[in-house]
């Protein structure tokens, strides 16, 4: 543990390489997390300021993104989030429950095939929307799934949970994004009126019909 | 397989982390039904606009510019607090194993901020200590069952917690919660000390004591680094670590931390 400057040097210019790859990475986390730039930043820079002094105690060969957003949320909790803020988070609109059957078939047609670069432009935006309408907790879990495509298990340690909650709450903040498109589809045009009252929901229904032919 | 089944579990399905055995299964029954390949096809697909739609930031120019002008600042303090670290006695506590230290931190006095030229060793790890406690952040655990607090922080943290015990009649336990101290998962738990504030936070850390001054008070050993005015007292027990803050003087808190029982 004996730091020379020697040492140091190398220690810093190790750290600074494999740091400046994951930069974007943090602070587009940082940006969703706090929805503010100039938090973002500040957010950045005191992860990587942690990092760099718990460096030594990094693991070489396990994975250092993961070591690093979860150095981040570990700030982004204790620093940025007020602590009753923080309740709600994980006590609050997380914890209601979201059914199966979030999305019609007409609006998972609409959504999966987008028809010309207008349409994709409008669900782009729409999706943004749904994605800030999320708790913290849920738009944590998206970015790190979706968009990082991290493992269950990377998610884990950045989270701190075991791996099966990752599951359930990836599900549920999946299903809420769905459910908050679904909302907005048909009154932005996405699905033309009326296809609501035609299609029915996918699985309810599905699961009823299979269940009626079972018995 | 059901439908219901595959479309609860698409999700998993497409992130590939299904078990291989299911994984056969579901394609062998995505093979064979459309709807639920109307769902894959969708799921795939939202699944790739979100990552477009949401992904993609880039780091303002100057962010990383100024991150390394921090890094500098460490680097400075590093080298300032180097020379006088390295002589002091203590260092041959590092050698030891980590199971064998265990550290409980104290910290005395009205806690207002880390100065800048208290010893480097820990000072993240102490500055976390001061903070945490300063945030008052509220308790997932109440006081009534300490069984409670115990099963709360099982799976949480790698080593059991329970509140430690005090003789003192005026130290009273109320509540806890799940925390990290620098990157280490911690246990904090929030006593009342006649009417003020004692935070103890439960980490595992054996540099926390690194070039730690060291007294003994009522047959303990203790270890303490000043914080500005205050102190952060640490004694050592079971390789864990237990942080206390408080607006209490010092030798109250010394006596606390010497006679508190950690383990029991």
């Amino acid at each position: 543990m004996r730091r020379n400057s020697k040492k140091g040097e190398v220690e810093r210019q190790l750290f600074e390489t494999e740091v400046r790859l994951y930069l974007d990475t943090l602070y587009s986390m940082a940006l969703r997390l706090t929805r503010s730039p100039v938090d973002a930043e500040d957010l950045v820079q005191d992860t990587l300021v942690r990092a760099y002094r718990f460096y030594d105690r990094f693991e070489a060969g396990t994975n250092f993104k993961a070591w690093l957003l979860r150095i981040q949320m570990n700030t982004f909790v204790n620093r940025y989030r007020r602590s009753t803020r923080e309740r709600q988070v994980f006590d609050g609109p997380m914890a209601v429950p979201v059914g199966e059957g979030v999305m019609s078939r007409a609006s998972m047609r609409a959504l999966t095939d987008p028809v010309g670069d207008a349409q994709r432009r409008l669900i782009a935006r729409e999706i943004n929307r749904a994605f800030e309408e999320l708790s913290d907790e849920a738009r944590a879990m998206v970015l790190l799934a979706d968009v990082e495509e991290l493992s269950y298990k990377e998610i884990a340690e950045v989270i701190g949970c075991p791996i099966g909650t990752v599951m359930s709450r990836l599900h549920r903040a999946r299903k809420q994004l769905q459910g908050s498109l679904q909302k907005h589809a048909v009154q932005l045009g996405i699905i033309e009126e009326g296809d609501e009252d035609l299609d029915d929901p996918i699985p309810l229904e599905a699961f009823r019909s299979r269940k009626a032919a079972k018995s | 397989m059901s439908c219901r089944l595959v479309r609860r579990h698409l999700g998993a399905f497409v992130d590939g982390e299904l078990d291989p055995a299911s994984q056969i299964e579901f394609e062998r029954h995505l093979e064979a039904c459309p709807g639920c390949q109307e769902n894959l096809a969708f799921e795939r697909s939202l699944r790739q606009q979100t990552r477009e739609s949401i992904g993609g930031v880039h780091a303002p120019e100057q962010l990383w510019g100024r991150t390394l002008h921090r890094l500098d600042e460490i680097d400075a303090t590093r080298a300032e607090h180097r020379s006088p670290i390295e002589a002091r006695p203590m260092r041959w506590r590092q050698s030891w194993p980590i199971a064998a230290a265990a550290a409980a931190v104290l910290i005395i006095g009205s806690v207002i901020g880390l100065p800048e030229s208290t010893e480097y060793q820990g000072a993240g790890m102490l500055q976390d200590v001061v903070n945490l406690h300063s945030q008052a952040l509220p308790s997932d655990v109440k006081a009534e069952a300490p069984q409670e607090v115990v099963r709360y922080f099982q799976g949480k943290t790698p080593f059991p917690v329970q509140p430690a015990q005090f003789e003192e009649p005026g130290m009273k336990f109320v509540g806890a919660r799940y925390i990290h101290v620098g990157a280490r998962p911690a246990a904090a738990l929030y006593y009342n000390h006649g009417g003020r504030r004692v935070t103890l936070l439960v980490f595992q850390s054996p540099e926390i004591v690194q070039n730690a001054h060291r007294t003994h008070v009522g047959g303990r050993e203790l270890y303490y680094h000043n914080v500005g005015g205050n102190v952060v007292t640490i004694r050592q027990h079971g390789g864990v670590n237990y942080a206390f803050f408080g607006d209490l003087d010092r030798p109250v808190l010394f006596k606390l931390a010497a006679n508190a029982r950690v383990a029991y």
